[in-house]
């Protein structure tokens, strides 16, 4: 237990840094990426929780789809910083009540006894945490399940009608079309009658610019 | 369960090792010559006339963002597949209920032409 | 043994334990390394013999000694850092490339008893750390402020994620079949001969997620990330030395990883093929290279695909295959044919 101790202290620690440089540093990309081991060392935290899939989950739906997005945005856009820091001190006060409201309701859930510490039940050896996920997820809680394929739905369309713009310059093409072209939509034939031209052997100057 | 996640850190560790070493040592016993020239960003002979970091196209964003939302899915399928056997075909509708309403935002996606590069 | 006893006192179980995990773990890194080392000179031998030349012959008979050649001359090479570069973001793209390609290996069972980690979730950690790897390509990308870098690493990012989902899909079947995560009961689950192994129930799976693996790892005909045609190198371009050499590693690291998640998902692991051969190590290294052969004839034979292709096949052709084929086999299962599918 005294190992587990001293990995959980090592990636709190970590996690506190990396916390307190997301807010202090000045440029945003490394902002983005100390947020990244923020997770990842969050993640860990769970782990030692027992909580696997969460914590799994957490790196693969944190770490590899939503911090590469931010990393995306804070990279890709040009991002002016005295610009961002210029209200700072006006919100100080309203960001520091926040902050101040959200520290007092943590200690008052935390004290609480939903969070009391109790002592884990020990494990069978074929305990899978994904599996007992499963099997509460798609009964017991079906309706927040399939409202969150909602939630989802929503985004989707949400993301789309936010960033979607018609490109009016682009010349794209449609590889179905392409793949459905027949030849009569693209070869004319045409009947001609044949004639010949029959050359004019007397004329040396053309003779000489054919050579 | 923990006991088997320790070799999985050591192993992260040891894999940071991997990286971090060869840097170090190619650091170490390579030659360093700075020069203006050779260090400047490569574009093909000319001088770098802007700031690299440009502006993107926003479909780029758009792909991030469905990544997630598809990454979630995936996320919500896992838990499913491995116990599908146990929750039978009230499960099995379950899950077709949930894929029907984001087949529904994927077909959305389609039709609007967000799949579509140009 | 004792004095080191005396002198760990109480910590001497733990000291135990990690350095004999710590062996273990350098017992699966050597031989990889190696792996990775010889897919090089492989790739050179095969795409030369495809395209009747020779390849590599000079270095050691039969350029054997080519790898370590070109290893060599790679680490005396100096390590060019440009300017206006975030110096520290620019060395940390290489490590945390390769890192994940490495750590993914922990949860890979090489044999029944042959598995270093034998976590619950373990193809759920393998497809974390396969995400992981995108970090390399971004930050190296953004670090070397280079526009042709930066055009690289976007566009082999949004390739990335794109056919990470079409990955997931494929591997969503797997478990429905295995009903674990776990990878050493997902082989034990396709005992008893070739005919029981998932790449038949589940074929088209099977090939989504051995091309979406070709366009994971940035290989032909998928490399427009590379592009040198267009885009010169693509990410790496401001790289030289070492730091160059460990994307490299981490490229064919990899392609080595996922032909091995591939040999365990869909082609039975350690299992042999027919019942009258014992079960083997040798099998899972023997279909773990006939699946990185692919990778190599690929590459020797496809003309590259152009971007809005690669986009078009991930999002409209592969994921609307994937959930239809999971849907097939959900709904088989619900039937009394749902044996067929275990």
């Amino acid at each position: 237990m005294i190992f587990n101790d001293f990995i959980f202290y090592t990636l709190a620690a970590i996690l506190l840094f990396a916390g307190i440089r997301v807010i202090t540093t000045r440029n945003p990309v490394y902002a983005a990426l100390h947020l990244v081991l923020a997770f990842f060392t969050a993640a860990g935290i769970w782990l030692l929780l027992e909580a696997e899939f969460l914590a799994i989950a957490l790196v693969l739906v944190y770490v590899g789809a939503v911090m590469v997005l931010f990393l995306f945005v804070v990279m890709m856009l040009d991002i002016n910083l005295d610009k961002l820091r210029e209200g700072f001190w006006d919100y100080l006060p309203m960001a520091g009540t926040i902050g101040l409201l959200m520290a007092v309701e943590m200690v008052m859930i935390l004290s609480g006894k939903y969070f009391a510490p109790t002592t884990v039940a020990s494990k069978s050896a074929d305990y899978s945490n994904t599996a007992e996920l499963g099997r509460v997820l798609y009964t017991d809680y079906l309706l927040p399940f399939e409202l969150a394929s909602v939630v989802l739905l929503v985004a989707i369309i949400a993301a789309i009608v936010l960033t979607l713009r018609d490109r009016q310059d682009s010349k794209s093409m449609n590889p179905a079309e392409q793949v459905l072209v027949k030849k009569q939509d693209r070869l004319r034939i045409v009947k001609m009658d044949a004639v010949v031209e029959t050359p004019s052997v007397e004329d040396p100057k053309a003779d000489k610019e054919k050579s | 369960m923990l006991e088997n996640y320790f070799p999985i850190l050591l192993f992260i560790l040891v894999g940071l090792a991997v990286g971090l070493g060869p840097l170090v040592l190619g650091k170490i016993v390579s030659p360093h010559k700075p020069d203006s020239e050779k260090n400047s960003p490569y574009e093909c002979g000319f001088e770098a006339f802007e700031d690299a970091r440009m502006k993107f196209d926003v479909r780029y964003y758009l792909v991030a963002i469905l990544f997630i939302l598809f990454d979630l899915e995936i996320a919500f399928l896992f838990p499913w597949a491995v116990v599908l056997q146990e929750i039978g075909l009230a499960g099995f509708l379950a899950m077709m209920l949930f894929l029907l309403v984001l087949v529904v935002g994927f077909v959305y996606e389609w039709m609007k032409g967000a799949l579509e590069w140009d | 043994m004792d004095f080191l006893a005396n002198l760990f006192g109480s910590y001497w179980p733990a000291v135990q334990l990690t350095s004999w995990t710590l062996i273990k773990i350098i017992a699966i890194v050597l031989p990889l390394m190696i792996a990775i080392a010889y897919l090089t000179l492989a790739e050179r031998k095969v795409i030369g013999f495809m395209q009747v030349r020779i390849g590599p012959n000079r270095v050691g008979y039969f350029g054997l000694l080519q790898p370590l050649a070109d290893g060599v001359k790679l680490l005396f090479k100096e390590i060019i850092l440009p300017t206006a570069s975030n110096k520290t973001l620019f060395l940390l793209g290489p490590v945390l490339a390769i890192a994940p390609a490495f750590a993914a290996w922990a949860v890979i069972p090489f044999d029944a008893t042959l598995v270093l980690a034998n976590i619950d979730a373990g193809l759920l950690y393998i497809l974390a750390m396969t995400s992981v790897a995108v970090y390399g390509v971004i930050i190296a990308g953004w670090a070397s402020n280079s526009k042709y870098a930066f055009l690289g690493s976007m566009r082999s990012v949004a390739q990335i994620v794109s056919y990470e989902i079409a990955m997931g899909f494929a591997l969503v079947g797997v478990l429905m079949c295995a009903n674990s995560l776990n990878l050493g009961k997902i082989v034990m689950g396709q005992a008893g001969g070739f005919w029981h192994w998932y790449f038949i129930p589940l074929f088209p799976l099977f090939i989504v997620y051995f091309i979406s693996a070709v366009a994971e790892t940035n290989r032909a005909p998928f490399d427009v990330a590379e592009g040198e045609s267009e885009i010169v190198a693509g990410f790496h371009v401001e790289y030289s030395g070492m730091a160059f050499a460990i994307f490299f590693l981490a490229e064919y690291a990899n392609i080595w990883l996922v032909c091995a998640l591939a040999a365990t998902m869909f082609l039975g692991g350690w299992l042999s093929p027919v019942p009258f051969l014992p079960d083997s190590i040798l099998w899972f290294l023997a279909k773990m290279g006939a699946l990185v052969f692919f990778f190599l004839w690929f590459r020797a034979t496809f003309p590259r695909y152009r971007y809005d292709q690669i986009m078009r096949l991930g999002w409209k052709i592969f994921i609307p295959i994937t959930l239809v084929w999971i849907i097939f086999v959900g709904a088989m299962m619900q039937t009394s044919l749902g044996y067929l599918f275990h």
